[in-house]
């Protein structure tokens, strides 16, 4: 396997865990999420203050420990959880709609100005770095059979976040969450206290943000606002909604299209006959083809399938004959 | 014939809520009696609904009281109330439309823990999955009973109007409710559906929930209830058997006009 698949394939884990946790709050929780990538921020962030040791002048921090990697991402995922708690129990207490989403927008951009201009909280616009194959040391891995360790982490937590999710899709906890995204009033009339309810599910998707957050830091070892903007968040939904909104099946295989075919495949086109000039152009042509591709994929799928390429899935009640009563003409 | 004399399901008193300078509910005061069909009526903007929000918690009311099972309900979040046992239907069917018939049935009952996050994960307990079967067994069970068995796998919002409307009447069986107010039930409901839907609602005083109805379709409310009350300008002008309230000056100048001098 080359090293730019295992590279791929490791972020491409990790772009499911982050597709996962958006899931929670727009596919089953209903509510169209801005500040998601600013969880995912928070986790990469803490993560690299609880690892990579004291600031060195000039450069300013906060926290600047030594801790082992898993206990960083504990408290990175419990930050980011801290945070999404915040902004979800102001914008869910009232606000549905472009409400709600107009207040997340407000929410990512306070954390995004306070990385970026505020250099004592994570050094402004130049960042931290200096993450370097976290827990390689333990198991004595040199460079390259680092990245397969990676790779093979990834993948393992990208398992168990879908196993943990595939648990909550079927069980009472995510059908409740289906029941405001349908209609949180008769969720309301039949018991459900809604508030807390889609709080939960914010929650967890900011935990699952976080977490993913917390892997990205690892596998790119540095983190600064050029490494994310808001704006991000867009190819989470892209592949969510191509894939199948509420389908975790359907979020992995958005994933797959989006986050990696799609997202890699700009890379290539260079190679496409006529368009071998295409990077001389000008050196964010092909950034600016892959928002394109993008937005293009979004636009059609928006028109034409709506539902993405695997829709949520019901509960199909078998057709036992026992059941069916004789039907009177 | 008159109510019984016993505590009554519902007791509202003094209830009022102004918009700026409307009084929608102004000073409403009834009781509903309990096992019995109250028929709630009057003209638009009567109040009516408003007087349901403020019951169920969907809007707070300025000032007044509503005692149901002896507790004061004003103030508490639309989710208690249910929890309380008292559950609200809208004027229009609220399904959940994604989910299916069953689905919506099923998740009509609201169950205190099961609905943690954390059973989510890890309730994989023998007595939970009993439990889940028997709530689908009585899910199917009322589903018959209304006619959707074969409908149960449909996804709710492609039912018609009226199919959404028993879906709803299905969703309070599985609730089991110590007192239901259906809001305009025979809302774009067809004569025969009315009937079936009439059978239902003796079907819910049957298995021990009291009834509120507001309708505007005076010979279904002649059908189904025992007890009317007649509001107008946010507060009760009358009240008793439908019989008697058809020979009522004020409710014929307020409402019936002239449907009874036909």
């Amino acid at each position: 396997m080359s090293a730019y698949l295992v590279s791929v394939l490791s972020e491409g884990a990790i772009f499911g865990i982050m597709a996962l946790g958006l899931n929670v709050i727009w596919g089953w929780s209903g509510d169209f999420d801005l500040a998601y990538y600013g969880y995912i921020a928070v986790g990469a962030y803490m993560t690299l203050v609880l690892t990579i040791g004291p600031a060195v002048a000039p450069a300013h921090y906060i926290l600047g420990l030594t801790l082992p990697y898993p206990v960083a991402v504990v408290v990175a995922v419990i930050t980011a959880m801290a945070v999404g708690l915040v902004v979800g129990s102001i914008a869910l207490r009232h606000l549905r709609g472009i409400y709600f989403s107009i207040v997340t927008l407000g929410a990512v951009y306070v954390m995004y100005v306070l990385a970026g201009q505020y250099v004592p909280l994570f050094d402004g616009y130049n960042g931290l770095s200096g993450l370097f194959d976290p827990m390689g040391d333990w198991f004595g891995f040199d460079y390259l059979s680092y990245q397969y360790f990676f790779l093979g982490l990834s993948l393992v937590l990208f398992a168990l976040v879908f196993l943990f999710m595939w648990r909550i899709s079927g069980s009472r906890f995510g059908m409740a969450l289906r029941t405001l995204r349908e209609d949180e009033r008769a969720a309301a009339a039949f018991g459900r206290d809604i508030y807390r309810l889609k709080l939960k599910g914010y929650v967890l998707g900011a935990g699952l943000g976080g977490f993913a957050g917390a892997l990205f830091a690892a596998y790119l070892s540095a983190f600064n606002p050029s490494a994310w903007s808001p704006v991000e968040v867009i190819v989470l939904y892209s592949a969510v909604l191509v894939g199948g909104r509420g389908n975790i099946w359907g979020v992995a295989l958005g994933v797959l299209i989006m986050g990696v075919l799609v997202q890699e495949s700009t890379r290539f086109l260079p190679m496409v006959p006529g368009l071998g000039q295409l990077s001389t152009l000008h050196p964010q042509v092909l950034l600016a083809m892959r928002g394109v591709i993008i937005g293009l994929v979004l636009v059609l799928f928006l028109r034409f399938r709506p539902q993405g390429l695997l829709p949520e899935r019901r509960y199909v009640d078998p057709q036992p004959s026992l059941y069916i009563a004789p039907q009177t003409a | 014939m008159s109510a019984p004399a016993t505590t009554p399901a519902l007791e509202v008193r003094g209830l009022t809520k102004h918009f700026g300078g409307v009084y929608a509910v102004d000073g409403c005061s009834f009781e509903a009696p309990q096992g019995i069909v109250t028929g709630l009526i009057g003209p638009n903007g009567a109040g009516k609904s408003t007087a349901i929000d403020l019951i169920s918690g969907f809007k707070l009311p300025d000032s007044g009281t509503v005692l149901f099972k002896g507790r004061a309900l004003e103030g508490l979040p639309p989710h208690l109330i249910s929890r309380l046992g008292l559950i609200r239907t809208f004027q229009s069917p609220r399904e959940w439309p994604g989910l299916t018939v069953l689905e919506n049935v099923v998740m009509a009952r609201w169950d205190a823990g099961r609905e943690g996050f954390l059973r989510g994960v890890v309730g994989l307990g023998r007595a939970q999955r009993d439990k889940s079967e028997d709530e689908l067994a009585r899910a199917r069970e009322i589903l018959d009973e209304f006619g959707l068995v074969t409908l149960r796998n449909e996804r709710a919002g492609n039912l018609s109007g009226g199919q959404k409307r028993l879906v709803e009447f299905a969703r309070i069986r599985m609730a089991q409710p110590q007192l239901v107010i259906l809001d305009e039930p025979m809302g774009g409901v067809n004569p025969v559906l009315g009937e079936r839907m009439a059978l239902a609602i003796e079907g819910f005083i049957a298995s021990g929930t009291s009834v509120i109805v507001v309708e505007h379709n005076l010979p279904f409310i002649e059908r189904v209830t025992e007890h009317v009350i007649v509001m107008a300008q946010g507060a009760v002008i009358a009240e008793g058997p439908f019989e008697i309230l058809r020979s009522n000056q004020d409710v014929i100048d307020a409402y019936l006009g002239e449907m009874v001098k036909q």
